[in-house]
């Protein structure tokens, strides 16, 4: 793509999310969304095959669809109650609208079937963006509201992890298995969003950290199937080693930094004397588990018959700037002692 | 503690920069001199009280036999595994050792845990060096199963185990050792704590393993290698011994009716696994099938709660750990010489290596648990404390002795005696290092029947 329609854009999606953290107004953070999610329609179908277009069709109706509810919720509370502040949303009509709504724009099960789809139409570089970028100004605004009723929030987040642990299990794309994961980690930080919100601002920092190594461990193979990371270990035997922690991380083992999230959201729910939906929400993280061990299987831990001549492209030097890897990598894989750390600077 | 722990920590770090032909010496002498210093642990000078080292690691008589197990394990280990990774590229040997260093780690930080999401946490921690050495280099096809079934039932069961232990802590404020004895919990006659008392031991009864959810164990011990297998059977059950050992306290007055169907079914389990080790073709197989065994007696010992069951259970998992890790160095003598699992394949092996059916019977001996070993220690004292609480246990563990020795005998016969047929004549000779595997696992076994006060916890 011309670099500067790419400047264009990409400035275009920070100034959108930008808006939508600044604003107090609810006009203001709609019209924040609104530009977040024209400026990655291009880059959506940047490649012009058609299964990319029908991705970006399908991710624009669902976007704008949500975008609509929010609205409507907006001015439902602006005539309700006479003003549009964000923080002051108390009538239960327009406060679930809004959760609704930004259910709809992040992927929360049951309002999460565009997300598999639409991730499997783009390439893992624009995919990784609509997993991780197009999060943080829905996120702010569910941070920033008071939910009206507690069970809502709940079924939304179980309901997710369920759905990302069975749906992915009978994938065999990268993209969808990427697509579930990410919704059985949103249903994770939904399920703490009314107790202990910056467990939730956790959970997503985490995620980010977590999916981007995956995303680019996959990218830097080339590879979109479970089959062709079969290769991996000749192409780039290093990632191929690391990446079963990554998912390890991603699946929430300890001592792994993606135990942490889990671990500290399952306390807030004990003591918030939701012991049986934590044990459910813990369960149901297993079944996600099971897919990522499947990846690792196939990357790392077996070695498909192969001829001789396959074993070389290690050799040939590469241009791939592999330093941002690295660092989430590390960050992945041994942030957990610094919890104590973690928890101080964000309940600041 | 920690001259224990950093050298440990280190020894990864010489693994990756040694030169290559002295890789496996220098690991070797590295891990046998943290061995020897570990021996230090074993020396009391109170009885009961605990060692502090700092605010989250301490040692008393309970861990300190298990810690010296497992720093006494890793040197065993690498002997063990030099020879089948001496046709593996270089990095992946390294990787291999370090994957055993750190499985060493974790297993120190778990023991000497003071704090119960501490020990969880390395408890957790032990399974995925252990998954990846099962799954990487075992060597079967059936080794991807075996690697999934291992890390979803234990995960099954301790996921549970950690709302259990963060409900705790809600409630009573601090999940330290120090402070358990002193905070029980005051439970009334709720449903949920029924639930919470199962939650609290389903972990380490799906670890240890139990007879209804053993069924990863004959997978993860089989198509493990020798290193995995070693470890698994040697430290990675004791775990669940030592972690119902420790949260025993906390379960107090439910446990007295809550545990009678576990006992019985530990019990059952107990004659359930020695007769099928009767009915077996694959030598690792029956090795795996008598720990779960052995570990359904230790199961029975700890949850009936009383000190000769606890010094009972302690003593017997020190023992088998070593037996059961001897066991299986001498199934690896026979895989490595004919590829095969199968014990009719190699039988009337004494013959041909005679001094190798030494150990076979020295091995078999420990594992039917002849006087004086302490093996036969341990299991008196569990059957002595289940026959104080109930008459007719004796029946089951009576059986569970007499199938025990039948299944031991029934293997040192088909692998040693009769005549040898005629595609085994050409074997290998033993190496010495498999002679000095085998004597490092018996002796210590042997000396234990001259001062078993070292194992024998807080009763000591």
């Amino acid at each position: 793509m011309n670099p500067y329609i790419l400047t264009i854009l990409l400035f275009a999606m920070g100034l959108g999310t930008t808006i939508t953290f600044a604003s107090s107004h609810w006009l203001l953070a709609w019209m924040g969304l609104e530009i977040n999610t024209l400026a990655i329609l291009p880059l959506m179908c940047q490649s012009h095959h058609p299964r990319a277009v029908e991705a970006t069709i399908k991710y624009f109706l669902t976007q704008a669809t949500a975008a609509a509810m929010l609205l409507f919720a907006s001015i439902t509370n602006a005539w309700i109650t006479g003003q549009w502040n964000l923080e002051f949303m108390s009538y239960s009509l327009p406060t679930t609208l809004v959760t609704v709504a930004l259910a709809l724009k992040i992927g929360l099960a049951p309002l999460h079937a565009w997300m598999p789809e639409v991730l499997q139409g783009l390439d893992l570089t624009t995919g990784l963006i609509l997993s991780t970028w197009q999060k943080l100004a829905p996120f702010c605004l569910l941070l920033q509201i008071n939910p009206s009723n507690t069970s809502l929030l709940l079924i939304l987040g179980l309901a997710s992890t369920l759905v990302g642990g069975w749906g992915g299990l009978n994938q065999n794309q990268l993209r969808k298995i990427l697509a579930y994961s990410s919704i059985a980690h949103l249903g994770w930080m939904i399920l703490v969003l009314q107790f202990f919100p910056s467990l939730t601002l956790l959970t997503l920092l985490m995620y980010f950290v977590m999916t981007f190594s995956l995303f680019i461990s996959f990218k830097v193979n080339n590879s979109t199937t479970i089959n062709s990371l079969s290769m991996s270990w000749s192409k780039a035997p290093i990632i191929s080693s690391m990446v079963p922690f990554i998912l390890l991380s991603l699946g929430g083992l300890p001592p792994l930094s993606g135990f942490m999230p889990k671990w500290l959201i399952l306390q807030e729910l004990t003591k918030q004397s939701l012991a049986p939906l934590a044990t459910l929400a813990a369960l149901s993280a297993l079944l996600s588990l099971y897919f990522y061990l499947r990846i690792s299987y196939a990357m790392t831990l077996t070695m498909s018959p192969n001829i001789l001549l396959n074993a070389l492209p290690w050799r040939l030097p590469s241009n791939q700037h592999t330093l941002p890897l690295a660092i989430t990598t590390s960050l992945t894989i041994c942030l957990l002692p610094l919890t104590p750390a973690i928890i101080t600077l964000l309940t600041l | 503690m920690l001259k224990i722990l950093i050298p440990s920590m280190f020894m990864l770090l010489t693994t990756w920069t040694s030169p290559f032909k002295q890789l496996w010496s220098t690991i070797l002498m590295y891990s046998f001199l943290v061995a020897t210093l570990s021996l230090t642990w074993l020396a009391m000078p109170t009885d009961t009280g605990w060692f502090y080292i700092n605010n989250y690691m301490a040692y008393d008589p309970l861990s300190s036999p298990l810690l010296v197990l497992t720093c006494w394990l890793l040197p065993l280990m690498i002997i063990a595994s030099q020879n089948h990774l001496a046709e593996e590229p270089e990095n992946r040997q390294r990787t291999y050792i370090s994957l055993l260093i750190s499985l060493q780690i974790f297993l120190i930080l778990a023991f000497s845990a003071t704090e119960m999401i501490m020990f969880y946490v390395m408890f957790e921690a032990t399974l995925i060096p252990t998954l990846i050495i099962i799954t990487r280099w075992g060597n079967q096809m059936e080794r991807l199963n075996a690697g999934t079934y291992f890390l979803f039932y234990t995960l099954a069961g301790s996921l549970p185990l950690l709302v259990a232990l963060l409900i705790y802590h809600s409630s009573m404020g601090s999940l330290s050792y120090l402070s358990l004895t002193s905070l029980p919990l005051t439970c009334s006659n709720l449903y949920a704590n029924k639930l919470w008392w199962m939650a609290c031991l389903l972990a380490f009864l799906v670890k240890m393993p139990l007879y209804g959810v053993h069924l990863w164990l004959p997978k993860a011990h089989v198509e493990a290698p020798i290193a995995g297998s070693m470890v698994l059977a040697a430290v990675l059950l004791k775990l669940g011994g030592y972690g119902m050992m420790r949260i025993m306290i906390i379960l107090d007055p439910l446990t007295k009716e809550l545990s009678y169907p576990f006992i019985i079914l530990a019990l059952w389990g107990v004659i359930m696994t020695g007769s099928i080790c009767l009915r077996q073709t694959d030598l690792k197989s029956l090795i795996a099938y008598s720990s779960v065994s052995h570990m359904g007696l230790v199961a029975a010992g700890i949850l009936i709660q009383t000190p000769w069951g606890f010094t009972g259970a302690l003593i017997l998992m020190i023992a088998h750990g070593l037996t059961s890790s001897a066991l299986f160095c001498l199934a690896n003598t026979n895989y490595e010489r004919t590829h095969s699992r199968t014990i009719i394949l190699a039988r009337g092996l004494q013959m041909v290596l005679p001094l190798m059916a030494t150990w076979w019977f020295l091995a078999s001996l420990a594992n039917l648990a002849l006087p004086p070993l302490p093996n036969l220690m341990g299991e008196i004292m569990i059957i002595t404390s289940l026959f104080n609480w109930s008459f007719y246990t004796l029946i089951l563990t009576g059986l569970g002795t007499l199938i025990t020795a039948s299944y031991s005998l029934y293997m040192f016969l088909l692998t040693q005696r009769g005549p040898i047929p005629h595609h085994l004549i050409l074997l290998e000779p033993s190496h010495t290092r498999e002679h000095l595997l085998l004597a490092l696992h018996l002796l210590p076994l042997l000396l234990l029947i001259a001062k078993p006060e070292l194992v024998w916890g807080w009763t000591a």
